[in-house]
């Protein structure tokens, strides 16, 4: 077996949600039995994008904002990879917020976990536009953005601390994926305890909904309307808010990266092409 | 001005018109955008290609769609020249601003034929020597076919009588052009095209007294094609199968084209939501190895810098193209300029390693796109190509592409077979010719980490002194290691001539025709066309060397061409520049005449 680069150990500070997020991500890839070289983690700028160093598979640095159309390159060009995107709040929903937009709208078969922490934590601590700062600017929810896109297929909110559904959580997001039903979209609440400790607030705000008998995730508008219920008394929902699972995730031709290139394979459909333009 | 309108009306006659006997003629056909004035431009073009002229065409469209006015131009040649001429001997204009927007430019021995149907051509704007054929040729249409649109063939009826083409000759062109319509269609522009016969036999212009006459050529099979078919031709026949753009002007055609073309051979191109997303999803499908190209114009080029950074950083394969346009910001988006020479050089932050290549016209494109799609892939970085629009936008007359000399350079990309024999796989690994070998991802055991961040061999992240600069050193190679492979320019004239012309792109042509104008004169000149912008190649700095005087002409206001040439070691006191930034192309008379009083002074 080929010697490749030995896993970096996590830069986090020692209680980072972002551990929670790593470890389920490595308990799906071995639950889904996925091998390391079929997997291509793409990270964004920040804290959180530190993570597709730890873990042994591809990995890719992206620009910050812009891991969602790498990921979706990557996809379209090899569907055959796991595709997984992993970026912070800041890097999904600021900067790089209109990909997340066209991202949901497009439906690509691949994975998007997105460690929200209200904050920027690589930058220290500035707000990010999850932030509810009583008044001064109100909190983004991305489940919510995300269930109003054309095309939405998987919505899912977890938290790092409950490790259990997380791990669920994940495992469900890869497998949307990879039956090729789109774009799997999992916010995972991930506290900076260095900047914005909301390890006490997270843990009596959320309301997990998977735990609800009476809760429907293929019906979209009780996704809203729960939603915007328990925004209203300063909750949010937990759990997989929204699925689809008739959903077709947007696959262009097949395998790019697998196509035959050689000219004199093609060399009578490109003479083709070139007498369209004889005089 | 003389304005025939029938036999012996006043101003002149038809037999007073000079004479000439055509080899190479400019036209222009304006009016209202929706007149149709690509429509006899077309019809000409039909007719001088099936005569084996060589053909230039372009087109001054007002950004309206419908509506504003509109302009197209043809230059039909005997000989190759690759550019309009610097006169408009034939003028068909559809109304008074034709005449006015076209009078500064047109030849004195010229001829207008003027749409006459709300009136006589507008007085004083033409010089008297130009003759004036005034019908009303809309009026006719409507009143004889009851359709305004066909006065177009109308109007080709008369042109084919001043250009003394036999009326078969015509016809037949005619119903080359319009081959796929149906029968009825063709057949009512034949009836406009035959009362435009009859129109221009009522205004002197009868069979056998036509006041030109036309050559015939002897050009061979050739392609008409335009720079932004040509360049995705050849990103496709050498293997490209990606492509993400955002519309804009003058790049749009790109996207157009690969939409069409790639997905027959398993590729795509995707309109992305901006030009971050699509350089980046151009990124993405580099990173699996297919081979991958971004293009934009100067706004949506300079948005992209930050991802043509990180392909020299991280070290990953693209083609990005930058059709300029006249700037800054958005600029004159419809008009020629090369004032982006310094964003392509420099318009990613840091140093990293970037080749620059300009085509030296339409059918190079096809060249130097296949050509940087393999190269993209061998230096596994950024490969930009310098295109303008009248590069990307005007069609001329090149000879076929040789695609059987397109050949797939794969350098180091890695087989699984390869990385299996590996004993251990490091992504940057550190080389002699600064190349490491590169395995994509689904390759077992070659699983690597690529980052813009500066890391050591294995992809992890280090800021340790020593291996940052290693690794700035080994990207630096990569360019010294295929410097003496990068395309030669295009050379013209005896090399001991001691006054050099020097520009790039669509300039190009332009001063071949400049050198034959001051051979002409007396004066010898050589002409060198760089087709790489960046590095500057020691051939460039040796042509500044020989010569005395090197006239350096490019489409921008600070000379940024001479600028870069001269940073690389050209000696400043041989360069002068001639700069060209009101969006209209050179003319080799001015070139010419440019050169001639600069070297009057010298002595
Ligand atoms: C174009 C650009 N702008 C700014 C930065 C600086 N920057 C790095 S990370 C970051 C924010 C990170 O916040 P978030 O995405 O929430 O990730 P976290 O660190 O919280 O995990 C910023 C602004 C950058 N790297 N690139
Ligand atoms: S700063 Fe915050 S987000 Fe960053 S590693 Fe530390 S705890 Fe995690
Ligand atoms: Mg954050």
């Amino acid at each position: 077996m080929t010697k490749t680069y030995k896993p970096a150990e996590p830069i986090w500070c020692a209680g980072c949600g972002d551990f929670g997020v790593q470890g389920a991500l490595e308990r799906a890839l071995i639950d889904l039995n996925i091998a390391k070289h079929d997997v291509m983690i793409l990270a964004g700028i920040g804290c959180s994008g530190t993570l597709q160093n730890n873990v042994g598979t591809y990995g890719y640095h992206a620009l910050h904002g812009r891991v969602l159309p790498t990921a979706q390159g990557v996809a379209f060009a090899n569907p055959d990879l796991t595709v997984v995107a992993v970026g912070g709040d800041g890097d999904g929903f600021a900067i790089g917020a209109g990909h997340f937009v066209h991202t949901v709208k497009r439906n690509p078969n691949l994975v998007y976990i997105v460690m929200n922490n209200s904050v920027y934590g690589l930058t220290k601590g500035q707000d990010s536009p999850t932030m509810d700062s009583e008044g001064a600017a109100y909190g983004l929810d991305a489940t919510r953005l995300a269930l109003s896109i054309p095309g939405a297929s998987f919505i899912a909110r977890g938290y790092s601390r409950w490790s259990h559904q997380l791990h669920e959580l994940t495992v469900a997001a890869f497998e949307h994926a990879r039956a090729k039903r789109g774009f799997a979209f999992l916010e995972v609440l991930s506290p900076c305890v260095t900047y914005n400790d909301t390890y006490a607030s997270w843990d009596s705000m959320l309301d997990n909904v998977d735990d609800d008998p009476n809760y429907d995730p293929t019906n979209m508008s009780m996704a809203f309307t729960r939603g915007v219920e328990l925004d209203e008394v300063g909750r949010m929902p937990a759990g997989i808010i929204y699925r689809n699972d008739n959903a077709v995730g947007r696959e262009v031709p097949p395998a790019m990266s697998k196509q035959n290139l050689d000219p004199a394979q093609h060399l009578d459909s490109y003479g083709k092409i070139m007498a369209s333009y004889a005089v | 001005m003389n304005v025939t309108t029938k036999p012996g009306a006043d101003g002149g006659d038809a037999a007073s018109v000079s004479k000439r006997h055509l080899s190479d003629i400019s036209v222009m056909v304006a009016g209202q955008g929706g007149d149709g004035s690509l429509t006899i431009a077309s019809l000409l073009s039909q007719f001088f290609a099936s005569h084996g002229f060589h053909l230039y065409s372009t087109s001054n469209i007002a950004s309206r769609i419908k509506g504003g006015h509109a302009a197209a131009f043809l230059r039909a040649s005997v000989e190759q020249t690759g550019c309009m001429g610097d006169h408009i001997d034939l003028l068909v204009a559809f109304d008074d601003e034709a005449v006015v927007n076209a009078a500064p430019s047109m030849a004195a021995d010229g001829i207008v034929v003027f749409d006459g149907s709300k009136g006589p051509p507008p007085e004083g704007v033409l010089a008297e020597s130009v003759q004036v054929f005034s019908v009303p040729f809309g009026r006719l249409a409507v009143r004889d076919l009851g359709r305004d649109l066909l006065k177009n063939c109308l109007g080709f009826g008369i042109v084919s009588r001043v250009l003394g083409i036999k009326d078969d000759d015509a016809e037949g062109s005619l119903r080359k052009r319009f081959q796929r319509l149906p029968a009825a269609v063709v057949e009512t522009n034949v009836e406009a095209f035959r009362i435009g016969l009859q129109s221009a036999e009522e205004a002197g212009l009868e069979l056998g007294n036509s006041p030109w006459t036309v050559d015939s050529g002897e050009r061979e099979e050739h392609l008409m094609i335009g720079g932004n078919d040509a360049l995705s031709f050849g990103f496709l026949a050498a293997g490209g199968r990606f492509y993400a753009g955002y519309p804009i002007t003058p790049a749009s055609e790109i996207l157009a084209w690969l939409e069409r073309r790639l997905p027959a051979f398993g590729g795509v191109a995707m309109q992305a939501e901006d030009e971050l997303s699509a350089i980046n999803l151009a990124i993405g499908a580099a990173l699996t190895g297919t081979r991958s190209m971004a293009a934009s114009s100067g706004p949506g080029f300079v948005l992209m810098q930050e991802g043509v950074s990180q392909l020299g950083s991280a070290e990953i394969p693209l083609v990005v193209i930058d059709c300029q346009r006249a700037g800054p910001s958005t600029g004159m988006p419809t008009k020629v300029e090369q004032s982006d020479i310094g964003t392509m050089i420099n318009g990613g932050h840091g140093d990293y390693p970037k080749v620059v290549l300009a085509p030296t016209d339409q059918g190079d494109a096809f060249e130097i796109g296949a050509y940087a799609t393999n190269l993209a892939q061998r230096i596994q970085g950024p490969v930009i190509i310098a295109m303008d629009r009248a590069l990307s936008q005007d069609s001329t007359t090149v000879k076929p592409f040789d695609l059987e000399a397109v050949k797939i350079d794969d350098a180091k990309l890695l087989s699984r077979e390869e990385v299996q024999k590996l004993d251990e796989y490091r992504r940057y690994l550190i080389t002699d010719d600064g190349l490491s070998p590169w395995a994509v991802p689904g390759t077992p055991g070659g699983q690597n980490l690529v980052t813009g961040n500066e890391r050591n061999e294995w992809g992890l992240v280090s800021a340790e002194p020593k291996n940052r600069k290693k690794m700035i050193d080994k990207r630096e190679r990569k360019i010294e290691s295929v410097r003496d492979d990068l395309p030669k320019g295009a050379r013209w004239g005896d090399r001991k001539a001691k006054i050099g012309l020097l520009g790039f792109g669509s300039a190009g042509p332009i001063l071949v025709r400049a050198g034959i104008r001051l051979a002409d004169a007396g004066t010898d000149v050589q002409v060198l066309r760089p087709r790489t912008i960046w590095p500057v190649l020691d051939e460039t700095l040796a042509f500044i060397e020989e010569c005395d005087r090197v006239y350096v002409i490019e489409y921008n206001n600070a000379g940024q061409f001479a600028h870069v040439v001269s940073g690389a070691g050209a000696d400043k006191g041989k360069m002068v520049s001639m700069l060209k930034y009101d969006g209209v192309p050179f003319r080799a008379v001015d070139i010419a005449n440019f050169v001639l009083e600069r070297e009057a002074e010298g002595q």
